[in-house]
C-alpha cells in the first residue's frame, strides 16, 4: 500500500509540474496554450541534440529549457498580441485556434527534421529505499526537481514583488495597470517561465521513460486536465491536483486493473470539475 | 368559401420567401451533385477524399448547431460519432438487427449521450472552457473504453462490419452520393430550425445569455435541444460512415483526428452560419488534396495555414463576406443620395 501511494505521489508530482506552466498562462488572461506539450517536446529534442554533441547533461538541460522559454516568448511577442487585443470569448477561441496551429507547425517541423527524435536521460545510482520502498534513482530525482520547482514557484509568487505583481494581474488587469504594473511585460515573463517549465517537465519525464516527439498532444491534454482540476491560475492547485490524480491513478491501477486506470483518472477529473467547477484551489 | 383577396399575394410572398430560404441549400446540392461528373468521377482517390470532406461537413453541421448556435464547446464530436458508429456496428453484427435499425439506434444513443452531457453542463452552469474540458475528458475516456472492451469492439485492431454493403465501400461514387444526400438533409434541418422559434431562441442566447434569460428564453432547455439534435446528426453521420467504410477502429473516431478538424472547419466557415460548415469542409478538403505530396511537412503546412486563416479572417468566411456586401451596399446607397435628384 505504501509503495502504491508513494509511486502515485511520484507520478503526481510529474503531473503537477506539467499542469503548472499551462495554468499560469491561462490565469493571465484566459489563453489556453494548446502548443504547450509541443513546446515541451521541442525542449526535449534540443536537450538530446546538445547531449549528442557531447555537452554535459546539466548544460544540455539548461540550453533546452532556455530554448523552450525562448520559443514561448516568441509566441507571446508575435501571435499572442492580436489575441490579447480581443476580449472575453473571442479571445479564448482565437487563442485556442492559433496555439493549435502552432502545435501543428512545431510537431510537423520536428517530424520532418527529427522523425525518430527522443530524449532519455539515464540517472545512474542504486534504488534508494524510502519508508521501506525501493525507488529508482530516476524517479527520485524527478520528484525532487518537481518539489523544488513547486517550492520556488510558491516562494516567488508569495514573497517577491514581481511575483505579487503577477498575481495582481491575474486578479484584476485594470487594477494592476492603475497601480503601475504593465500587464504585457508580466505576460511575456510568464510565457518565458511557462516555456522553461515545459522544458523542465520534458526533462523530468525523460528520467523515467523515453520522451518521443509523438507525445506532445498527450502532454497538452494532461496538462489541461491537471490545470482545470487544480483551479486555473493556481500554482498550489496544480500540484495538489497532480498528486491527487497520481494517487488515484496508481491505486486504481493496482487494485482494479491496468486498462481501467485511465478511465478512473478521467472520471475523477470530470467529477472534480462538476462538483467544484472552480477547481480544488481555484478562486 | 371564397378566399379573401389578400391571401393570394401573401401566398406568393410565402413561396418566394421559401425559395429564398432554401436557395443556398439548393445551389449547394446542385454543385455537389454535378461535381463528380465534371471533375473527379474517374479518380477513386479524389472521390475518397471528397467523401471524407462530406463526412466532415456533416459532423460540422452538427457541431455548428451545438457550438455555433448555443455556445457549448462540445469537444466530443469524434466520441459522439463513435457512439453512433459502434452502436451501428455492434447492433447489426452481434445482435443481428437490420442495418437500418442499427443506424437508427446508434443515432438515438448519440443523441441521448449528447443531451446528457449538455444537461450536466447546464445544471452545473459550466462556461465554454469547462464544457470543453468535461467533453474532452469524455472523449478520452470513450477511446479508452473502446480499446479496453476489445471483446465487443475489437479493441485497437478495429472491427469489420460483416453486414456492411461491400459494394458501397468499393464504389466510392455511391458513398459520395450517400453523404451528399445526408449533408443536404442536415442543412435543411438546420435551416428549418434557424427559422423556427428554436432558432430565434438560439440567436437570442448567443447574442446575450442574460438578456435572453430575462426576455423569457429558457436557456437551459434550448441548450439541451441543440445538443440532442446536433449529437443525433453527428451520431447518424458516424453510423453511416461506419457502414460505408465497412471497417471501424478507435482511430476512425479519435479526438485528434475528428474534433480538431471539425472545430477548425466551423470556425473558418463562420460560427452559427448555414453554409459555414460546407465552405470550411470544402476548403480543408482541397487543402488535404493539395498537401497529399508534401510528406512529412504536411502537418507544418496545415498548422501554418490554420494560423494564417485565423489571423486574417477572425470572424470566418461567411460573416466576413456578408459584412463586406453590407458595406458595399451602404456605399452605393450613399452615392445615390449624393446624386442630384432628378
Amino acid at each position: 500500500m505504501t509503495a502504491v501511494i508513494l509511486d502515485g505521489i511520484v507520478l503526481g508530482l510529474g503531473f503537477g509540474l506539467l499542469g503548472v506552466g499551462l495554468t499560469l498562462v491561462y490565469g493571465l488572461g484566459g489563453v489556453l496554450n494548446l502548443a504547450y506539450g509541443e513546446i515541451a517536446v521541442f525542449g526535449a529534442i534540443v536537450v538530446s541534440q546538445v547531449m549528442n554533441r557531447g555537452a554535459s547533461t546539466l548544460l544540455a538541460v539548461a540550453v533546452g529549457m532556455l530554448a523552450a522559454a525562448g520559443l514561448s516568448v516568441l509566441l507571446d511577442l508575435t501571435l499572442m498580441r492580436p489575441v490579447y487585443r480581443q476580449t472575453g470569448e473571442q479571445r479564448t477561441l482565437l487563442g485556442l485556434l492559433l496555439t493549435l496551429g502552432v502545435a501543428f507547425v512545431i510537431v510537423g517541423l520536428l517530424n520532418w527534421k527529427y522523425p525518430t527524435g527522443a530524449l532519455y536521460i539515464f540517472v545512474s545510482g542504486d534504488p534508494i529505499s524510502i519508508a521501506g520502498v525501493p525507488m529508482s534513482a530516476g524517479s527520485i530525482w524527478a520528484s525532487l526537481i518537481a518539489l523544488g520547482a513547486a517550492g520556488l514557484l510558491l516562494l516567488f509568487f508569495g514573497l517577491t514583488t514581481f511575483g505579487r505583481g503577477v498575481r495582481s494581474v491575474i486578479q484584476d488587469e485594470t487594477g494592476a495597470r492603475l497601480v503601475g504594473i504593465s500587464p504585457s511585460l508580466v505576460r511575456t515573463s510568464i510565457f518565458a517561465l511557462s516555456g522553461g517549465l515545459a522544458g523542465l517537465v520534458a526533462v523530468t519525464r525523460s528520467m523515467t521513460a523515453p520522451l518521443t516527439i509523438t507525445q506532445g498532444f498527450t502532454l497538452t491534454t494532461f496538462a489541461l486536465i491537471v490545470a482545470v482540476v487544480g483551479g486555473l491560475g493556481s500554482v498550489a492547485g496544480a500540484f495538489l491536483a497532480g498528486i491527487v490524480l497520481g494517487i488515484v491513478s496508481n491505486v486504481s491501477a493496482h487494485y482494479i486493473g491496468e486498462y481501467i486506470t485511465e478511465i478512473v483518472l478521467l472520471g475523477a477529473a470530470a467529477l472534480t470539475i462538476l462538483v467544484r467547477p472552480r477547481g480544488l484551489l481555484g478562486r | 368559401m371564397a378566399e379573401p383577396p389578400e391571401t393570394r399575394p401573401r401566398r406568393a410572398a410565402v413561396l418566394s420567401a421559401a425559395v429564398r430560404v432554401l436557395l443556398p441549400i439548393a445551389v449547394t446540392a446542385a454543385i455537389l451533385v454535378v461535381l463528380p461528373r465534371f471533375w473527379f468521377g474517374d479518380s477513386p482517390y479524389t472521390t475518397g477524399l471528397a467523401v471524407e470532406a462530406l463526412v466532415f461537413g456533416c459532423y460540422a453541421v452538427g457541431f455548428n448547431l451545438i457550438f455555433g448556435s448555443t455556445n457549448q464547446l462540445f469537444l466530443c464530436v469524434g466520441a459522439l460519432a463513435g457512439v453512433g458508429g459502434y452502436a451501428t456496428a455492434i447492433l447489426s453484427d452481434r445482435a443481428s438487427l437490420p442495418l437500418a435499425v442499427g443506424v437508427a439506434l446508434g443515432t438515438v444513443s448519440a443523441a441521448v449521450v449528447g443531451g446528457l452531457l449538455a444537461w450536466i453542463a447546464v445544471r452545473r452552469s459550466l462556461d465554454v472552457i469547462f464544457t470543453g474540458i468535461v467533453t474532452l475528458v469524455f472523449s478520452l475516456a470513450f477511446t479508452q473504453l473502446l480499446i479496453g472492451q476489445s471483446d465487443l469492439t475489437g479493441g485497437d485492431t478495429g472491427h469489420v462490419l460483416e453486414r456492411a454493403a461491400t459494394n458501397l465501400a468499393d464504389d466510392h461514387v455511391g458513398g459520395y452520393y450517400l453523404f451528399v444526400g445526408l449533408l443536404v438533409g442536415l442543412l435543411i434541418v438546420f435551416r428549418v430550425l434557424q427559422l423556427s422559434h428554436i432558432g430565434w431562441a438560439f440567436r437570442a442566447l448567443r447574442d446575450n445569455e442574460t438578456a435572453a434569460e430575462l426576455a423569457g428564453v429558457d436557456v437551459a432547455r434550448y441548450r439541451v435541444y441543440a445538443a440532442v439534435i446536433g449529437s443525433a446528426m453527428i451520431g447518424l453521420t458516424g453510423g453511416l460512415y461506419a457502414y460505408s467504410l465497412g471497417f471501424i477502429s478507435p482511430t476512425t473516431y479519435e479526438f485528434a483526428q475528428i474534433d480538431v478538424q471539425v472545430l477548425v472547419i466551423v470556425a473558418f466557415g463562420g460560427l452559427g452560419t448555414l453554409l459555414g460548415p460546407v465552405i470550411g469542409a470544402a476548403t480543408f478538403g482541397f487543402l488535404d488534396r493539395a498537401l497529399t505530396n508534401s510528406g512529412q511537412l504536411r502537418e507544418a503546412y496545415y498548422g501554418a495555414f490554420v494560423i494564417a486563416i485565423f489571423l486574417f479572417l477572425r470572424q470566418g468566411v461567411i460573416p466576413t463576406v456578408t459584412s463586406l456586401v453590407h458595406r458595399l451596399r451602404r456605399i452605393r446607397r450613399k452615392e445615390a443620395e449624393w446624386r442630384p435628384s432628378s
